[in-house]
């Protein structure tokens, strides 16, 4: 009993550790964004994204299954949360709950198709995304629906805080109030998703679901359809996208076929980032990373953005990078440490040859 | 109990790389039997084993467990009546996962799978308990992720994992191979003691003649996938490590003889 204490300790210890990572990033990010300027927009931006980082971590990293469809079901999410509001009158939180259940949808039609047609997950996550496309220019139809003057779940608390940011910063803090309603908002649905969906992968089914992803034959060895484990996973990580893009249409103030566009790139950059920043062990660790991720993302693409006066359709490339530098980097450090290795053994060859 | 009727199973059939790995093989096994299966490399004995638990289907024949057909029945519904360690350590437990993790997954085999939390604390004493049984020091490492541990100590826990909820039949592909000569011993000691303690039907793949002689009710050889011969009774208690090497050099002998009459 005393080493199950004891290997406890260790556990509690590593996530001291990674609390400590975790403020130091938080804190790098402040100091950054006060001395650029950069305005905490990015952050609300982050957060309205930061469940489709939680997604792709759920697809790629615990199921272990390359999906694209998230790509789909992001703006299929807004979309059907913009036509409720607009068209229906839907309350806008309830446009939330039917946002979640459009990227299931699509989940788990990827899902189904992988398993029935036994068709590889890439390109049956591939099908999926381009049909989406048309589904959601059906949802919307037409390929834009602004929410002007439209309540949405950010409007009702808007008023109240612009008043009292006016009443003490001055009338230029406008923005601000609004970013400030995001950011508390977003991060009221965020962490609220975070709890749940640690919560869930900690159950009986969560835990088997993650066994699916390291190891199939092992899953079905202890009696359970490892294909069940992926139709629930790849519904909740395109239910997560789906609620992203409800979020940040209403942030947006409009839903837009073209917003999904590569939206998988940034969720896999916000996994890369959050993991190789912060190095999480446990499975809590790894959602959060991902949230961190992303919103470590959207603040430093703000910087970089303002920095070098780029354009919105840049945001492509630099996502797109940011992936690449995380795939390549740590096998051309490995080189790098390999060659200068050997180049010591070699020199000192050299010199044993010399004498 | 388990029953194979004339079961063949074809890979890659009707292309260059065919392989007929079971060549219609039939075998009765009865409720509390402990059989030894040896056999050259290639002879199919993985081969059997994934038919039986229903990682593959067989091309032709019939598998019956408890009087129930299976052949046809998936992998997964069959693994809550049978516990199985394989031949590749790695497949039996879960990286990523802790070993508390992968025994408690294994624990509710055959049971439904709810919302109820993954692991529970009072699992923890009885799985150290069981994991002290190995004697591999493994009762401290509950927490340990088993990706970090060695092959030899993943095969013994998946043998743990295999015997925990109470399977019908437990299929041994080589448990003991990637072990050390003390651990091995101690791993087939436990396999013995744990078949008899929960009156499992045992089916053990062994390279070892001492192995196969020493334990189970009877030993089973195949070769090419056919099952050649059959030793119980009298017999089985008589036969030693030796006779039985010389009978497998005999075979491997009568093998190449009819291989090279082929040639001819
Ligand atoms: N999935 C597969 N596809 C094609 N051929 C296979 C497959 N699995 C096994 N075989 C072939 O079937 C034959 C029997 O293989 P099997 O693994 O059953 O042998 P084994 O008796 O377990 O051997 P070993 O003692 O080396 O483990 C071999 O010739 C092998 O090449
Ligand atoms: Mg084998």
């Amino acid at each position: 009993m005393t080493t199950s204490i004891r290997s406890r300790t260790r556990a509690r210890a590593y996530a001291l550790g990674y609390a400590a990572r975790l403020t130091a990033l938080a804190a790098a990010l402040a100091l950054l964004m006060a001395a650029s300027g950069v305005s905490i927009g990015a952050i609300g931006q982050g957060l309205a994204l930061a469940l489709v980082g939680m997604g792709v971590y759920i697809s790629f990293r615990v199921l272990n299954f390359p999906d694209l469809s998230v790509d789909g079901s992001f703006p299929l999410g807004g979309a059907a949360a913009a036509a409720l509001i607009v068209n229906c009158g839907v309350s806008a939180e309830w446009t939330l709950f039917a946002a979640l259940a459009a990227g299931a949808l699509l989940g788990l039609c990827t899902a189904l198709i992988h398993v029935l047609f036994k068709i590889d997950g890439l390109l049956a996550s591939i099908i999926v995304m381009t049909g989406a496309y048309t589904v959601t220019l059906r949802v919307m139809t037409s390929s834009n629906i602004p929410l002007i003057n439209q309540r949405t779940i950010l409007t009702p608390y808007q008023p109240s805080v612009r008043e009292w940011v006016i009443a003490n910063f001055g009338a230029e803090a406008r923005r601000f109030a609004n970013n400030l309603v995001e950011i508390v908002v977003f991060s009221l649905v965020v962490i609220v998703m975070l709890l749940i969906v640690r919560w869930f992968l900690r159950t009986e089914i969560g835990l088997t679901l993650r066994a699916a992803g390291k190891n199939p034959q092992m899953v079905r060895a202890i009696g359970v359809d490892h294909r069940l484990m992926i139709i629930v996973g790849l519904m909740l990580s395109n239910g997560l996208s789906g609620l992203a893009g409800a979020l940040t249409v209403q942030q947006l103030g409009f839903a837009d076929v073209q917003m999904g566009i590569g939206i998988i790139v940034r969720g896999l950059a916000a996994v890369m980032i959050g993991e190789t920043l912060l190095r999480p062990r446990t499975i809590g660790q790894g959602i959060l990373a991902a949230i961190i991720g992303m919103i470590a993302f959207e603040v430093l693409r703000a910087w970089v953005f303002a920095a070098l006066r780029l354009e919105a359709a840049d945001i492509r490339l630099m996502s797109a990078v940011v992936v690449l530098i995380a795939l390549a980097a740590p096998g051309v450090l490995r080189n790098i440490a390999q060659r200068r290795k050997t180049t010591v053994i070699e020199s000192r060859d050299a010199q044993t040859d010399r004498r | 109990m388990l029953k194979l009727t004339d079961v063949e199973v074809v890979f890659n059939p009707n292309t260059p790389y065919e392989v007929r790995a079971l060549r219609g093989l039939s075998l009765k096994v009865e409720r509390g039997d402990f059989v030894t299966v040896i056999g050259a490399n290639g002879a199919g004995k993985s081969t059997l084993f994934n038919a039986i638990a229903g990682t593959i289907t067989p091309t032709r024949g019939t598998i019956q467990l408890n009087n129930r057909d299976i052949t046809r029945t998936p992998e997964h519904v069959r693994s809550a009546r049978i516990g199985r360690v394989f031949q590749n350590p790695l497949l039996g437990t879960c990286p990523g996962l802790t070993v508390h993790e992968n025994l408690a997954l294994a624990a509710r085999r055959g049971r439904r799978r709810g919302l109820r939390p993954g692991v529970k604390r009072a699992e923890r004493s009885v799985f150290a308990d069981l994991l002290a049984m190995v004697g591999m020091g493994l009762e401290t490492r509950l927490d340990s992720d088993v990706g970090l541990l060695s092959g030899g100590q993943r095969q013994a826990i998946t043998l743990l994992m295999a015997t925990l909820a109470d399977p019908d039949m437990l299929l041994l592909d080589e448990h003991t191979a990637a072990l050390d000569p003390n651990a091995a011993a101690q791993i087939i000691d436990l396999t013995v003691s744990l078949a008899a303690e929960r009156h499992l039907t045992v089916i053990m793949i062994t390279h070892s003649m001492q192995q196969a002689v020493s334990v189970g009710s009877r030993i089973v050889m195949m070769n090419r996938g056919e099952l050649v011969f059959e030793i119980c009774g009298g017999e089985r208690a008589a036969i030693t490590a030796d006779d039985l090497v010389r009978r497998f050099r005999d075979l491997a002998r009568g093998d190449e003889l009819s291989d090279r009459s082929l040639l001819e």
